[in-house]
């Protein structure tokens, strides 16, 4: 028993602070950085509920990386990624900034903004990465999360897009945009619902009401604009309360989490469940946990498209190996492996025509899982995030207006 | 050595670590609830925080429902621990069966049977299906609401599951060491049962009650992994709140954090105060 | 007779409420695909069980780390325990019952009213996210118990046999191995059960202090429960049940409850 308590002790202060100083690597070449990274370990603070994705993670991921690199990838297994960016403040105020606990967050939206804005961020590093090339900086939706300018503080990992599910044997024709939703909720007292924000999930769901009533997205790109906001949010409000008493236990209460809706889809107590990775609907059917029988769409007025991202803490003194995570991440290989709908089936957040030939290939062979709206499709309707400061409006007037 | 000494080195041990480790936590959120904070250029101590939480709609209505939480808990544990604990004292066929699955129930952590609740008595769970099974029901919605529900009935038959057991054993102990004597006599001098357990029984297990109820109430009131699984959206449990609060980005709210900290603190001292009243009453019979 | 059928059925009533919320958890365990109405799941699997011990999953990793720390945890207590419920238990002194107070108040204290604080400490002493800060936390919930269950236990030691021992010879580190240990021993082993049992079940200090570095079961059995796979928490929850349970199996079963007549005595 001693012995495994040494152990315990033993691996619990073995974080060594080798590459904390992030302007000495940004000195250095990538083949110096690597050799940095050698022997390091990885603590990678990352949403866990999916087995699939763990797998993936801690099994091709962390696989390759001892393999190649000898780096060891720990999974840090967590439920919201806020927590995480707390963690990384009360270390920048207590004066940790050299041996902080974060390497790798999974992060965007509005917790990348916090981070950025605190400056908990390593930032300007991106283009020392080989497979940066394969990103497309070009793209807004890309370089832009959530509204928030990248400017070199996190890689992309992902590019998701909304969609909505059914279960194509209860209903077979599910309404195609907003207002036809809007009307088939109260058509069907009880059988609709969304979690209530600051659920990521259901906030998203907020915001595509919202676009609605605005009547389309052009005049909520761009800064925050109080007038706007106001105009929008009285009628969202409006059409919110007005299907509420149609809503799931007439309103009176809502999921807090999109796990609970999930489960309320996958027991028939609603008709629709939502996300804003479809690949979670086919890793669902997978699971056993909803129906063979479940299909997903889009809006053909559109739903929001976004991209998310690893960043590395200012603090964390694996930099090194958490920058060869990050570009292993970006190879056309490991983006492939993920986009099997078997391993996880998340689009790529890289340019596939980039990519060697036989990449290429393997992206066209994959076959999207019958209940995974494929990417393609919806990208046909897309609509671009807002801004952080339109979301937190929005939620905070939701909880005001809407959910009291 | 003297006694002095040797008593001084006996206790200093547990001493350093309580003052250092529960004591420091305690002092440094009180500081903080009230925005003291000499490191961060905090010199001014005010009550900005406590303003902020108590005209917050929210956080009233919180620490009622974890009032409330608690004290049906504890109300309701207790007294059917009472009668577990009568019965269990008796002999009887599957005695041994059920005082060993009491016991077990102690080593089940809180979150591993809030979940099986949740299972148990959602509006989709086992209950649930054996009433669909039955014919009372057609549809999940119809099903009561038990969990994630605005009088918190699934927290509360969770705590009732879970302390129970703790109840109920540590009155068997004390009954097992007051013996059945003082009834028997009771009842030889012409007590009838229920005035033997009332005015015999009842008051010297009261004690013993009393602080596992006292624990009981504490840990209703103050636990967090319960209410986040079998919990609302709203009104939150009060540690959800103030966990909530302490995890926003926005640093401001840590203060308000600390002070519904602080105002948890309190509930739980005042319950030490009362149960240091009762052991006092009760007379030491230290040596 | 009336009285034994209505002993009968309350009896039943008390077994049956103890074992129903267990009964899902074992079903989900080995389901695929359960939904409602169904009574029993379309499909039996073992899927859930063998992601739960593979070791990409992580759950028999954390497992070993909840006991190291509940074991660590108990180690320690039992050390800064043991001599300060000797001192409550024999000796009579001034300030006897504001230091009895303060020992006993972690346990009327919810971990949420200290724990923001002593995340600001922590931090500043770098525990925070490592085991030892962890072990560290939870003594704080375990320390009340061992005192005071040692304090109850001295309290019926006649420190006479030491004293003999001593004026035939012994050392003091023979005296204490050979005389008062195998007396306060079995009080010691039911103090150490329930500290093992406090810091086992331990979460929010856990999630607070560790950081989720140190990733402990309950905090595993969150995330999965929370990610809506019903079938791996059941599993992770009832493997989260078994060493308790073996425990209890190994210790003598009388022990829980003598350890919590002390406890429940709560006198100094």
């Amino acid at each position: 028993m001693l012995r495994s308590l040494a152990t315990l002790l033993l691996l619990s202060t073995a974080a060594s602070a080798e590459t904390a100083d992030g302007e000495a690597l940004k000195r250095m070449t990538w083949d110096q950085i690597v050799e940095q990274a050698r022997g390091g370990t990885v603590n990678w603070f990352m949403w866990g509920g999916s087995d699939t994705i763990n797998a993936y993670v801690s099994g091709y991921v962390a696989d390759r990386l001892k393999a190649d690199y000898d780096i060891t990838l720990n999974r840090v297994p967590i439920s919201d990624a806020a927590d995480v960016v707390n963690q990384v403040l009360s270390e920048k105020e207590a004066g940790v900034t050299d041996a902080g606990s974060v390497d790798l967050i999974w992060i965007n939206g509005e917790n990348f903004r916090s981070m950025k804005q605190a400056d908990l961020a390593f930032c300007g590093y991106t283009g020392l990465l080989p497979n940066d090339s394969l990103i497309n900086w070009d793209n807004p939706a890309i370089a832009n999360d959530f509204g928030v300018p990248v400017e070199g503080c996190e890689v992309p990992w992902n590019t998701v897009q909304f969609a909505f599910a059914h279960d194509s044997a209860k209903v077979p024709a599910p309404p195609q945009d907003m207002a036809s939703l809007i009307a088939w909720i109260k058509a069907h007292p009880g059988r609709f619902t969304y979690p209530a924000p600051p659920d990521f999930t259901g906030s998203a769901f907020l915001r595509h009401v919202f676009i609605h009533a605005a009547g389309g997205p052009d005049r909520l790109l761009g800064p925050f604009d109080p007038a706007t906001f106001d105009a929008t949010a009285a009628r969202t409000w409006a059409i919110l309360n007005e299907i509420e008493p149609f809503l799931w236990r007439g309103g009176a209460t809502y999921p807090t989490t999109v796990t609970q809706l999930n489960e309320l889809f996958a027991n028939g107590e609603i008709d629709f469940s939502f996300n804003y990775d479809p690949a979670q609907f086919g890793l669902a059917v997978q699971a056993g946990t909803w129906p063979e029988t479940t299909r997903s769409f889009g809006l053909t007025d559109g739903t929001i498209g976004n991209t998310n991202y690893t960043l590395i803490p200012f603090n964390s003194p694996n930099k090194a190996a958490a920058m060869v995570v990050q570009n292993l991440l970006l190879s056309g290989e490991a983006q492939l492996e993920k986009a099997k709908p078997e391993v996880w089936g998340a689009a790529p957040a890289i340019e596939i025509s980039r990519t060697p030939p036989e990449i290429q290939e393997g992206f066209a062979a994959i076959k999207t899982h019958p209940s995974v709206v494929p990417a393609a499709e919806l990208a046909k309707a897309a609509l671009p995030e807002l801004q952080a400061d339109w979301l937190i409006a929005i939620e905070k007037g939701w909880a005001a207006n809407v959910g009291n | 050595m003297t006694d002095r000494t040797r008593i001084a080195l006996l206790l200093a041990p547990a001493l350093l670590v309580l003052a250092g480790l529960f004591l420091t936590g305690l002092g440094l959120t009180l500081l903080r609830s009230f925005r003291y904070l000499p490191g961060l250029g905090l010199t001014e101590p005010d009550l900005a925080a406590y303003a902020a939480v108590l005209t917050a709609p929210g956080f009233l209505r919180s620490l009622a429902l974890s009032l409330w939480i608690a004290t049906a808990s504890t109300v309701i544990a207790a007294v059917l621990a009472l009668a577990a604990a009568l019965l269990l004292r008796q002999t009887f066929p599957g005695r041994t069966l059920i005082a060993f699955l009491v016991q077990l129930n102690l080593t089940i952590p809180h979150i591993v049977g809030a979940i099986g609740i949740l299972y148990l008595v959602s509006q989709s769970g086992s209950f649930a299906r054996l009433a669909h099974a039955a014919g009372l029901i057609s549809a999940p919605a119809e099903f009561p609401i038990l969990t994630h529900d605005p009088y918190a009935i699934g927290i509360i038959l969770l705590y009732v599951w879970k302390e129970l057991p703790f109840i109920t054993l540590i009155l068997l102990a004390n009954l097992q060491t007051l013996g059945e004597d003082h009834e028997a006599v009771a009842r030889s001098l012409g007590a009838s049962r229920w005035q033997a357990f009332r005015h015999v029984l009842l008051p010297m297990v009261l004690p013993g009650l009393a602080t596992a109820s006292a624990l009981v109430f504490a840990f209703a009131f103050g636990a967090y992994e319960v209410p986040l699984v079998l919990g609302a959206h709203a009104p939150k449990a009060l540690p959800v709140l103030a966990w909530q609060a302490w995890t926003d980005t926005d640093l401001a709210s840590r203060s308000e954090a600390m002070a519904m900290a602080v105002v948890i603190a309190v509930v739980g001292l005042a319950l030490l105060a009362l149960v240091a009243r009762g052991l006092r009453l009760g007379g030491q019979d230290a040596r | 007779m009336r009285a034994d059928r209505m002993r009968t059925l309350a009896a039943l009533a008390l077994a049956g409420f103890l074992i129903l919320p267990i009964l899902p958890l074992a079903i989900w365990s080995l389901a695929h695909g359960w939904r409602f109405p169904d009574l029993v799941p379309q499909t039996w699997t073992l899927k859930a069980w063998s992601l739960a011990v593979d070791a990409r999953s992580g759950v028999l990793h954390s497992l070993a780390v909840t006991a190291g720390i509940a074991l660590a945890t108990t180690l320690l207590a039992a050390l800064i325990g043991l001599p300060a419920g000797r001192a409550l238990g024999l000796y009579r002194f001034r300030g006897k019952g504001l230091v009895t107070l303060l020992l006993l108040a972690p346990a009327f204290l919810p971990g949420i009213a200290i724990v923001f604080g002593l995340h600001g400490v922590f931090l500043r002493l770098g525990l925070v996210g490592t085991v030892p800060g962890v072990i560290l936390a939870h003594l704080i919930p375990v320390l009340p118990y061992m005192v005071l269950v040692m304090a109850a236990v001295f309290s019926r030691f006649d420190p006479e046999f030491e004293a003999q021992a001593r004026s035939l010879g012994a050392t003091p580190w023979q005296t204490f191995s050979r005389v008062t240990l195998p007396a306060v021993l079995p009080g010691l082993m039911t103090a150490a059960l329930f500290a093992f049992l406090v810091s086992w079940s331990q979460y929010l200090l856990t999630l607070a202090i560790g950081g989720g570095r140190v990733q402990t079961l309950p905090l595993l059995l969150f995330s999965f429960s929370s990610a809506g796979r019903n079938d791996l928490t059941s599993a992770i929850a009832l493997l989260y049940i078994l060493p308790g349970l073996l425990v209890l199996l190994v210790t003598a079963r009388q022990v829980t409850g003598r350890s919590l007549a002390l406890v429940g005595g709560l006198r100094p």
